[in-house]
């Protein structure tokens, strides 16, 4: 019998506390004389600011170490798992971690009857407007968090380690016991009981919200996944063709590289209001990923595809209100901003204010106590300005 | 196996989880190592990480020397030994390769240095998966090469190693071989031992008159001419084939202190009983060539898995009377030597030099596999198995090399 845990992280933020996870799930499980390994996806590595990003663990009760080394060990990837957590929620929108990988549904290695467990703060309706629908039936659960940045040492500790040891103790007894998580814990910081209540809160959390997905619920997947060359399709000599150069004004008109547009890295994407916008150019030269596209009136458009949501517009911008980053749970598709405002300003003036009152948010890494939704200021649609950007 | 009552009554000091490059960090706090220097290239690099916070935490006592490049790194350990200091160094892939004048002058010279070599693909193209080419590199210079499976044989070899390597009989560098990212960053349990077993097994380090000293007057590689070099060859080629004799006596004293953990120095063969076809492979390929050998048993073939851990010296002897005994033997290379005779593996070419005195030979064949890190899955083991009974009838040479997980 073999156990998977894989463990879905963003690159770098969250690359201690993955590891972290997938460490302690070996050792609790050794210490009730169960046998396991962990690892993680080395080829995630270098991991870059907020790529999607794997932890593995492996447990048995009745393999030996050679054994379950040789059926989960010197692999690249797993092939199924028990448990895939995922400590981002705007992760199940899909999962691009390199080139030529394409954007995967995150629930790919949950097999029949498995779970996939959010750390989240949405109902698990509203997650199943994004996860993949697959042929068989399968569980969601969840146990309420933010993306936690606690694994690293400068951002404050909001238990989620101990919170995903004890929600995967409450999906999957065989893998680690809850009681065992407690004394481990326990053990590890005699003087911090809240750890491992914690830990037991989350397990009893995820065993009232655990609910069964049935065969066919969830979304129609519409990334395709890019079929890698053979060997003699390649160019000799390690050389590869670059994205041929093309450019026009308007929505996509840059071209583009179609096997790595990493959009799944963002968690947070730019909303714009275009009424405001000064045409000073700034979000198109900032860009650190070319997103902006130059539209005929001199405004810019976003390829949401290829954005990574890293802010650098929304700094960059000097006009108050005008582009501000939102929730990515927010949207449900990718199309083209530009092309929704010249439709119908008013409309997508509202629609924006919209996004921007429900999903604008000041980062846990800030507060260290989860996200906190604010309001910005309300500018009504048409020239008037806002008043001074803070 | 019988188990041997251990000399000594707390051999170990506690079980950690380790990954392979911790555990060789540990082990060379336990082997008190003196001298380490560092220069990063993936995925050798955690090991630097993990002694730079073990020297921080005050658990060894030793000289860290961060270099400007691979070739001051092992210059630096180099000169290090020969002042009588135990020295540990390590790298990866090109990074290896960049330091490749030190590690050949390093082995000429005789200095017993210990470096890890988490084996990893030489670039073109950038990757960071495991190859065996860069640790064979110095396969024909001098030097000692060893492949491990697991954190806790790592750990175990860094001792053995300098055990071996320190001997006055063999006084040659050691290059610890670990499969990349499979081996290096994936995380065991590891029993760490104590301080009084590794004192036990391992002595201090003694250059004895080889020790360059102001008290001890000696100058050491200085220029020489057609005169000298031959023959300075020829002490090195009498070191490597003594090193044989060291490491089956290490292999007996490191047993007697730890308990029974190794059965055979060289090689550890799996179900080769009564097996007619084996496979023999390096690194972490053995895990799923086992399970792969473990299921076709279930099924009544006569199968058997020899995992080889020592490439230089090569057990020459004890893998040809091993072998002899079977009717077909596939080697698995996780390396290339393109051009090379019929275009097979390195250890292909080694494993039939050995068998060639024999009259009659078993059929051979070589699978070219895992490049680049790529997965080599069970069922790419049992097609392997597949290939090599298929060569106990069918030996042409066209079918001589299997490219086994390459797209085509």
């Amino acid at each position: 019998m073999i156990k998977r845990v894989e463990i879905n992280y963003r690159g770098i933020f969250q690359k201690n506390l993955g590891k972290k996870i997938g460490s302690d799930i070996v050792i609790i499980a050794s210490g009730m004389g169960r046998i396991g390994f962990s690892n993680g996806r080395y080829s995630d590595s270098p991991e870059r600011n907020g790529i999607p990003c794997k932890y593995f663990a492996f447990v048995s009760h009745d393999l030996s170490e050679e054994e379950l080394e040789a059926e989960c060990g010197a692999k690249l990837d797993i092939d199924q798992c028990d448990i895939s957590v995922v400590l981002d929620d705007t992760m199940i929108k899909g999962v691009e971690p390199w080139g030529w990988h394409g954007v995967r549904p995150i629930n790919e290695k949950v097999q029949p009857g498995g779970t996939l467990l959010v750390v989240t703060k949405k109902s698990q309706d509203e997650l199943l407007q994004f996860i993949a629908k697959k042929p068989y039936s399968w569980k969601l659960a969840t146990y309420s968090g933010d993306l936690s940045f606690g694994g690293l040492w400068v951002f404050r500790d909001d238990l989620t380690h101990e919170k995903t040891l004890g929600a995967v103790a409450g999906i999957d007894p065989d893998i680690i016991g809850i009681e065992a998580v407690e004394k481990y814990l326990n053990h590890k910081n005699p003087k911090e009981p809240a750890r491992a209540e914690a830990a037991r809160q989350a397990c009893d959390e995820v065993r009232k919200s655990v609910r069964t997905v049935k065969p066919g619920e969830g979304v129609e997947w519409k990334h395709e996944i890019p079929v890698l060359p053979k060997w003699f399709q390649f160019m000799e000599g390690a050389a590869v063709p670059a994205v041929k150069r093309h450019f026009e004004l308007g929505p996509k008109g840059q071209s583009r590289n179609e096997t790595f547009k990493r959009g799944t890295t963002k968690n947070q994407r730019p909303v714009v209001r275009f009424d405001l916008c000064t045409k000073c150019t700034l979000c198109w030269l900032e860009c650190p990923d070319q997103c902006f596209d130059q539209t005929s009136d001199g405004l810019y458009d976003i390829a949401f595809e290829y954005c990574t949501g890293c802010n650098k517009c929304a700094q960059a911008c000097p006009v108050n209100e005008c582009i501000v980053m939102v929730d990515e749970l927010q949207f449900t598709d990718d199309s083209s901003p530009w092309e929704a405002y010249k439709a119908n300003p008013q409309k997508y003036t509202e629609w924006a204010e919209e996004k921007k009152r429900k999903g604008r948010y000041i980062h846990p890494m800030v507060t260290g106590t989860g996200l906190e939704f604010v309001e910005g200021e309300l500018v009504p649609f048409g020239g008037k300005r806002a008043g001074q950007k803070t | 196996m019988i188990a041997e009552e251990p000399k000594i009554k707390n051999v170990y000091e506690r079980e950690d989880l380790l990954t392979g490059c911790q555990a060789v960090s540990q082990a060379v706090r336990l082997a008190d190592v003196d001298v380490i220097a560092a220069y990063p290239i993936r995925p050798y690099t955690e090991v630097m990480d993990a002694l730079s916070k073990i020297i921080a935490d005050g658990e060894l006592d030793a000289e860290y020397i961060i270099a400007d490049s691979e070739h001051s790194q092992f210059e630096i350990v180099k000169h290090a030994s020969s002042v009588n200091a135990r020295a540990f160094a390590g790298s990866s892939g090109t990074g290896w390769c960049y330091g490749f004048e030190a590690l050949v002058v390093t082995a000429t010279d005789r200095l017993p240095v210990l470096f890890l070599v988490g084996n990893r693909a030489l670039d073109d193209p950038g990757a960071f998966g495991v190859e065996h080419n860069d640790a064979m590199a110095v396969r024909d210079m001098g030097w000692l090469l060893a492949w491990v499976t697991t954190p806790q044989e790592a750990l175990e070899h860094v001792l053995i190693g300098y055990r071996v390597a320190e001997d006055k009989r063999v006084r040659m560098p050691m290059a610890l071989a670990m499969d990349g990212a499979f081996l290096t960053h994936s995380q065991h349990m590891v029993k760490i031992p104590t301080r009084e077993a590794v004192r036990q097994f391992l002595p201090p380090y003694d250059l004895g008159d080889g020790r360059l000293h102001p008290d001890n007057p000696i100058s050491i590689a200085p220029q020489v001419n057609e005169d000298w070099v031959m023959e300075l060859r020829r002490q090195n080629w009498d070191a490597a084939r003594r090193a044989r004799g060291v490491i089956k006596e290490a292999y007996g004293e490191f047993n007697a202190v730890f308990g029974e953990r190794y059965s055979t120095p060289f090689f550890t063969e799996f179900m080769t009983d009564d097996a007619d076809t084996v496979l023999i492979g390096l690194g972490t390929v053995c895990a799923p060539g086992r399970t792969a050998c473990r299921r076709l048993r279930e099924k009544g073939e006569k199968v058997g898995f020899v995992s080889l851990r020592w490439f230089r010296p090569f057990p020459t002897i004890e893998l040809r009377e091993s072998l002899k005994r079977f009717k077909a033997v596939g080697v698995i290379d996780r390396d290339f030597a393109h051009g090379s005779p019929d275009d097979s593996g390195i250890l292909m070419h080694e494993v039939r030099s050995a068998l060639y005195p024999l009259k009659n030979r078993p059929a051979i064949t070589n699978i070219i596999t895992g490049l680049g890190g790529r997965d080599v899955s069970i069922d790419d083991c049992i097609r392997m198995y597949e290939i090599a009974q298929k060569s106990k009838t069918d030996d042409k040479l066209d079918n001589f090399v299997t490219w086994i997980g390459v797209r085509e």
